[in-house]
């Protein structure tokens, strides 16, 4: 990684931070999804299970959720889509920096401000509600590696949404709606199991799932470890293939840039 | 530093309406010029509905009811949630630019003109997701109100309804989105926390959750007002006598949005001061 990764990393991330309420606040109030979702699905399971969840491992799922959307909402989406949609995409032209390259450093620093957070609100989650402990030691670090994967797969569609902006005029519609799309198609709202198959299928060949089923399968022990270990390389696969796409899209929508209507 | 209405000139409703009417039909303008735009940000509206839809018929095919609601009810739920959030952004979509504009500074320029600060705040964009929740929105309440054995006599409390959703929903966001002149930054984290709240709760029946998000919900920030109350009274779930409370939210909201922003306004010290 280059120093100028770093540095782009850098700012980013002190950016984010440096609105210190507005940022404690957004974090903070990232919780009360997990609440929302742990009343209701403690009233739908009770004491028995869905789709092969019983109430200790929905806490661990419902955690592991709150964990991976904290840290994929956090990122310097905005800051990428306006930079496109106030036309200093044309300014990034001139410089000898690749503009895919500088905004990831960007997006990984504006992630890596909400680690802490995110870190604190999972342990103080995890003594609150006592959700089922991991299947095993190498459940947990295999759990662990395929959360690492969550930061260049956010930022790889989060990059695709962000294109969007050269052919409209506003980002927030983007946004929600592609949040809607990693809330559905992860399993953060209704788990993936409990979809019909056909369903499952598209939820399985979409990036998506591995925002939450994907840590949260691999830690309740869902498939075994080399069940895990494949579900890992997947995410590999799609952090490079998001990254290439990038490349890729970018390459077609840059030409709509105009400076100057020249 | 600065009041929402202007010296010496009175800003008659008729002016007001006039202004907000004017600087709406010109963003309709702007829009047309961009009609790829249009279609992606209506197509994303849709989808968030369809997505909410697809959430809705995977859990019912699982479970039989949530909290005694049935499938219809809770579709109806998320339909009416869908037409006030569309609606707010169809109408008063640039309240969202209240943080980032306090920010630039660019509110000076407003204060100087003679129409209320929130009125033309509020016109400087329209957010064309709403085209398309407000229509799939509408397509879900009507199928959740056939499903349900809903009959044309509960139209009138549906319109009434419907109404009172948007009023409250706008000036709710408006009253969040005002929160940046206090607490600075280029976000309004204030009311995505509304809408996150709204997302993951109200689409639920409130007898889920604790009787302090309840309470909450109700007398506080009284977003169950916005699609909770009226399909609730609708299909039974709580008395006819709930619903006076529907239109008593809407002034409310509407009175507080106004006041805080003509607060946020007083302590308003433009950009690097």
């Amino acid at each position: 990684m280059a120093s100028i990764d770093v540095a782009l990393a850098t700012i980013s991330f002190k950016r984010k931070i440096a609105y210190k309420t507005t940022w404690l606040f957004s974090v903070l109030f990232g919780g009360w999804s997990l609440l929302a979702g742990l009343a209701v699905w403690s009233n739908l399971i009770g004491d028995g299970e869905l789709g092969g969840y019983d109430w200790q491992s929905m806490k661990a799922y419902l955690i592991i959720g709150f964990l991976t959307s904290t840290l994929a909402w956090a990122g310097a989406d905005w800051e990428m889509a306006n930079r496109i949609l106030d036309g200093l995409v044309a300014v990034d032209l001139t410089k000898p920096i690749d503009f895919q390259r500088a905004r990831a450093a960007e997006y990984i620093g504006g992630m890596a401000a909400s680690v802490p957070a995110a870190v604190l609100g999972t342990v103080a989650a995890v003594l609150i509600f006592r959700p089922a402990p991991p299947a095993s030691p190498l459940a947990a670090a295999l759990t662990v590696l395929s959360l690492l994967f969550i930061f260049p797969l956010a930022f790889g569609i989060n990059y695709l949404s962000v294109l969007a902006c050269f052919v409209t005029q506003r980002y927030l519609g983007i946004q929600w709606a592609r949040d809607c799309f990693l809330a559905f198609f992860s399993g953060m709202m209704v788990p993936i199991a409990l979809m019909p198959v056909w369903l499952q299928g598209v939820a399985w060949s979409l990036p998506f799932v591995h925002f939450t089923t994907t840590p949260a399968s691999i830690y309740l022990g869902r498939v075994d470890a080399l069940g895990g270990l494949g579900l890992i390389a997947a995410e590999a696969v799609w952090a490079l293939g998001l990254w290439l796409g990038g490349r890729l899209i970018w390459n077609q929508l840059v030409k709509k840039v105009t400076v100057h209507g020249g | 530093m600065a009041d929402t209405s202007t010296p010496g000139r009175s800003l008659t409703a008729r002016h007001v309406g006039g202004v907000y009417g004017r600087s709406l039909v010109a963003q309709i303008r702007a829009i047309t010029e961009y009609p790829a735009d249009f279609w992606v940000m209506a197509s994303a509206g849709v989808m968030w509905n369809v997505l909410q839809l697809a959430f809705l018929t995977v859990l019912f095919a699982a479970v039989p009811d949530v909290a005694g609601w049935d499938y219809h009810e809770m579709v109806m739920l998320a339909g009416l949630l869908s037409v006030a959030a569309g609606s707010t952004a169809l109408l008063c979509d640039g309240v969202w630019s209240t943080g980032g504009m306090i920010l630039k500074g660019e509110i000076d320029y407003r204060i100087t003109r003679p129409a209320p600060v929130v009125v033309q705040v509020a016109t400087t964009h329209i957010g064309m997701q709403g085209f398309g929740e407000v229509g799939f929105g509408l397509v879900m309440v009507v199928f959740g109100w056939i499903g349900a054995g809903l009959g044309l006599a509960a139209v009138p409390v549906g319109i009434l309804g419907i109404l009172c959703a948007i009023v409250i929903e706008g000036a709710l966001i408006t009253v969040f989105c005002a929160v940046n002149f206090w607490i600075k930054g280029p976000m309004s984290p204030f009311a995505f926390m509304l809408i996150d709240l709204q997302n993951s709760a109200m689409n639920l029946p409130l007898g889920l959750f604790p009787a302090g998000v309840r309470i909450v919900t109700m007398f506080v920030v009284p977003v169950a007002f916005v699609n909770f109350v009226p399909v609730a009274v609708l299909t039974g779930h709580l008395s006819a006598w709930w619903l006076i409370g529907t239109p008593l939210a809407a002034v409310a909201s509407v009175l507080a949005a106004v006041g805080i922003y003509r607060l946020g306004l007083r302590s308003y010290d433009s950009s690097g001061h």
